[in-house]
C-alpha cells in the first residue's frame, strides 16, 4: 500500500492530558511540543563579560532547541516549523540579525565565535529541511499541499529568501539554488510577491537619494518650506549620517547581487520595473555624489573613511555585475540557447536595455570596464544576420562617448587600503 | 547599534511579509528557563531510580556512607533550588546536580553557568558540597556503569535520534568586501580618469 503524504496522514496516539487514544491529523496544532525558543541576539561588539554571557545562553539555547528539531521525526518537525510561533520568531530573528563577513566585525571570543559558527550551521540545515518536500520515500508532503503550507504560514518570504542567499550564499551555492528554486516552483504566488516588492526596492534607492539630498525621480518640484531643515548632502552631513548610508547601500547592493546569483529566474520579476535603467540611473547620481564627499572630508577619521572608500567601492562593483547578471539572464544567455526564430525578442530587450542607459555615462564606463559593450555587440551580430547595425553601432558611439575626455586604464590590483 | 539592512526595509515597508510582534519576547529567557525547569521535573531520570540504582548495584556495607552522600546532595539541592520549593522539585534538582557533576572532580565555570542557568544565583558551597559527594558516590561505579544510567533517562526522552542533515557539507564562507584598488582619495586629483573597476 503506498504512504499517504504528511498532509493527508490520520494518526492516533494517546492523548497526553486525558490519557486515551485519539486520532488527528499529522499535522495539527496539538501535536506541537512547548518548547518556547528564544529570539537571537547578534555578538556583543564589545567585550562587556554580562553581554557575552547573555548571548552564551540564548545561543545555547537555540543551538540544543535546533539540535532538537532537526532531529524530531519528519511529521513531528513539521508540527513544529508550522505551528510554533517561537521557532518561526527565532528563525527570522536569526536572519534580520546574524552578522555578515561584509559588517565591520570584531575579534571574538572563540567560545563566542565557536557557538555561532554552529548556530549558522543548524538555521541553515533547518531551512534546508523547510524547502524539502520530499524527505524519504515514505515521508513526503504533496507538492501542492508544501507550497501551501510555506506560504500560509509565511515560513519563507522574500526578505527571508534575500537573508538567506547573502548568509548562505557563498560557501553554500548549490544547494541554496535548489532550496529556492524549489520554493518558487512548489508556489508561484512567491514571483508575484517578488513583483511586489520590487518597487519596494526601488524606494529604497530614492531613500538613500533623499537622504543625501539628491533628486528623486518623480519627487515633488515644489520650493522648500521655510521652516523645513535645509537639506544637507554627504558632504557637508555628520560622518555618521555618512557611514549610516554607505552601509546601507553596501548591504542593499551585496543583498540583490547575493540573491539575484543564486537565484537569476528572478531577473524577468526585475525588469518588469525597468530595474536596469534605474539601478544605472541610481549608481550614476549616487556614486559621484558619495566618492567626492569621502575625498572632500579627507580631514576627518582617517580610518573610518578609508572603510567607507572601501565600501563604495564594492558597493559599485556589486552594482556593475548586478546589472550585468540581469543583462546575462534576459538576453545573452537566451541569444546563445535559442533557435534564431527567438532570437529577435532577446536583441531587442538588449538594445532597448542600453538605449535607455546611454545617458548615465559614469555607469556606462564603469561597466564596459568591467564588461565591454563591444563583445556583447559583437556576440549580437554573430547571432543575428538581420541586426539593425544603426542602433548597435548608435550604442557604441554612446559607449565610446561616455570614455570621452577619460583615460581609459586597466590599473594594477592592490590589497592596500587608499592613501589618504 | 544595528546594521541598516535592506531586507528589514522590505520586512517594514512591503506587504509580502507576516507582521509580527516581537514586544512579549522581552521576558523569552525567562520563559525559557521556566520551561526547562518543568522539563526537568518530568525527565526520565529520577532520584528514586539514583536510588535504587545505587541500592541494586553496592554491597549493604558501602550502604551507610554512600546514603550520607546522597542525603549531602539532596540538602545541597534543597539550597540551590530554594527550601520554599516541594520535595519533587528539590529531588529534580538534586538529578540535575547528580547528572552534572557524575564525571566531573570539581565545579568548574561550565558546571557553575549550568546552575546559574538552570536555578539562578546559588550559595557556590552546596555547589562543592554536591561535587564531592557525587564524585564519592561515582567512585564505586565504572564509567560505563554510570553513563548507561545517565543514557538510559536520555533515550527515553527521545533525545539520540538521527540528526536530520547530518552529513550535509556546509560551507562557512560568506560574501566579504571585494578587493578593491587603489584609488584617488589623496585629492591630488578630482578626476576620475583613474578610477577602476578592473579588480
Amino acid at each position: 500500500m503506498p504512504t499517504l503524504p504528511l498532509d493527508e496522514l490520520q494518526l492516533t496516539e494517546k492523548d497526553p492530558k486525558m490519557g486515551k487514544l485519539r486520532t488527528l491529523p499529522a499535522l495539527h496544532p496539538e501535536r506541537k511540543a512547548e518548547r518556547a525558543f528564544v529570539l537571537y541576539k547578534p555578538p556583543p561588539k564589545a567585550g562587556d563579560p554580562a553581554l557575552v554571557e547573555e548571548f552564551l545562553e540564548r545561543a545555547k539555547f537555540i543551538a540544543n532547541d535546533l539540535d532538537w528539531l532537526l532531529a524530531l521525526p519528519h511529521d513531528k518537525f513539521w508540527c513544529q516549523v508550522i505551528f510554533d510561533e517561537t521557532l518561526q520568531k527565532c528563525l527570522n530573528s536569526y536572519l534580520c540579525h546574524a552578522p555578515r563577513k561584509f559588517d565591520a566585525l570584531v575579534d571574538l571570543p572563540l567560545e563566542v565565535n565557536d557557538l555561532q559558527k554552529y548556530l549558522h550551521r543548524s538555521v541553515f540545515l533547518t531551512f534546508l529541511r523547510m524547502s524539502t518536500h520530499k524527505e524519504s520515500k515514505d515521508h513526503f508532503i504533496a507538492p501542492s499541499a508544501f507550497g501551501e503550507i510555506l506560504y500560509n504560514y509565511y515560513l519563507f518570504d522574500i526578505p527571508k529568501i534575500l537573508d538567506l542567499c547573502v548568509l548562505f550564499g557563498k560557501g553554500n551555492s548549490p544547494l541554496l539554488r535548489k532550496m529556492i528554486e524549489n520554493i518558487f516552483t512548489q508556489q508561484s504566488s512567491y514571483f508575484s510577491d517578488l513583483n511586489e516588492t520590487v518597487p519596494t526596492i526601488l524606494q529604497v534607492f530614492n531613500n538613500i537619494l533623499h537622504a543625501c539630498g539628491l533628486q528623486v525621480e518623480g519627487a515633488s518640484s515644489e520650493p522648500q518650506k521655510l521652516e523645513e531643515r535645509v537639506k544637507e548632502t554627504p558632504s557637508d552631513m555628520p560622518l555618521q549620517e555618512l557611514k549610516d548610508i554607505v552601509l546601507y547601500l553596501c548591504d542593499t547592493c551585496t543583498t540583490l547581487w547575493a540573491f539575484l546569483d543564486v537565484f537569476p529566474l528572478a531577473c524577468q520579476t526585475f525588469q518588469k520595473h525597468d530595474f536596469c535603467y534605474r539601478l544605472a540611473s541610481f549608481y550614476e547620481l549616487m556614486i559621484a555624489e558619495l566618492e567626492s564627499a569621502i575625498k572632500r572630508r579627507r580631514y576627518e577619521d582617517e580610518g573610518l573613511l578609508a572603510d567607507l572608500w572601501r565600501r563604495l567601492s564594492h558597493s559599485r562593483k556589486k552594482m556593475v555585475e548586478t546589472f550585468h547578471i540581469l543583462i546575462n539572464q534576459l538576453c545573452l544567455q537566451p541569444i546563445l540557447e535559442s533557435s534564431s526564430d527567438n532570437i529577435q525578442l532577446f536583441i531587442e530587450e538588449f538594445l532597448q536595455i542600453f538605449t535607455s542607459v546611454l545617458q548615465e555615462r559614469r555607469f556606462l564606463r564603469d561597466y564596459d570596464e568591467l564588461f565591454p559593450v563591444v563583445d556583447d555587440v559583437s556576440l549580437l551580430q554573430q547571432a543575428s544576420s538581420t541586426l539593425d547595425e544603426t542602433r548597435t553601432t548608435y550604442i557604441l558611439h554612446g559607449v565610446e562617448s561616455a570614455w570621452e575626455g577619460v583615460d581609459r586604464r586597466k590599473a594594477s590590483v592592490t590589497g592596500s587600503p587608499p592613501p589618504i | 547599534m544595528a546594521f541598516p539592512r535592506l531586507t528589514e526595509a522590505l520586512r517594514a515597508f512591503s506587504n509580502v511579509t507576516k507582521q509580527d510582534d516581537y514586544s512579549e519576547e522581552l521576558a523569552d529567557l525567562t520563559k525559557k528557563r521556566s520551561i526547562l525547569h518543568e522539563q526537568l521535573l518530568s525527565s526520565g531520570l529520577t532520584w528514586k531510580k539514583i536510588v535504587q540504582f545505587v541500592d541494586e548495584n553496592l554491597d549493604s556495607k558501602e550502604h551507610q556512607s554512600i546514603n550520607g552522600d546522597l542525603k549531602i546532595i539532596l540538602q545541597a539541592a534543597k539550597q540551590i533550588v530554594g527550601s520554599e520549593n516541594g520535595q519533587e522539585t528539590i529531588e529534580s534538582g538534586a538529578v540535575f546536580l547528580f547528572k552534572l557533576f557524575h564525571l566531573k572532580e570539581y565545579v568548574g565555570h561550565d558546571e557553575t553557568k549550568a546552575i546559574k542557568q538552570m536555578f539562578g544565583p546559588f550559595p557556590s558551597s552546596s555547589a562543592t558540597a554536591a561535587c564531592n559527594a557525587t564524585c564519592r558516590i561515582a567512585s564505586h561505579f565504572t564509567e560505563e556503569q554510570l553513563t548507561e544510567l545517565i543514557q538510559m533517562a536520555e533515550e527515553q526522552n527521545g533525545d539520540n535520534r538521527l540528526f536530520f542533515g547530518k552529513s550535509i557539507v556546509f560551507s562557512f564562507d560568506m560574501y566579504d568586501l571585494d578587493h578593491f584598488e587603489e584609488l584617488p582619495i589623496n585629492g591630488e586629483t578630482d578626476k576620475q580618469t583613474t578610477i577602476s573597476l578592473d579588480y
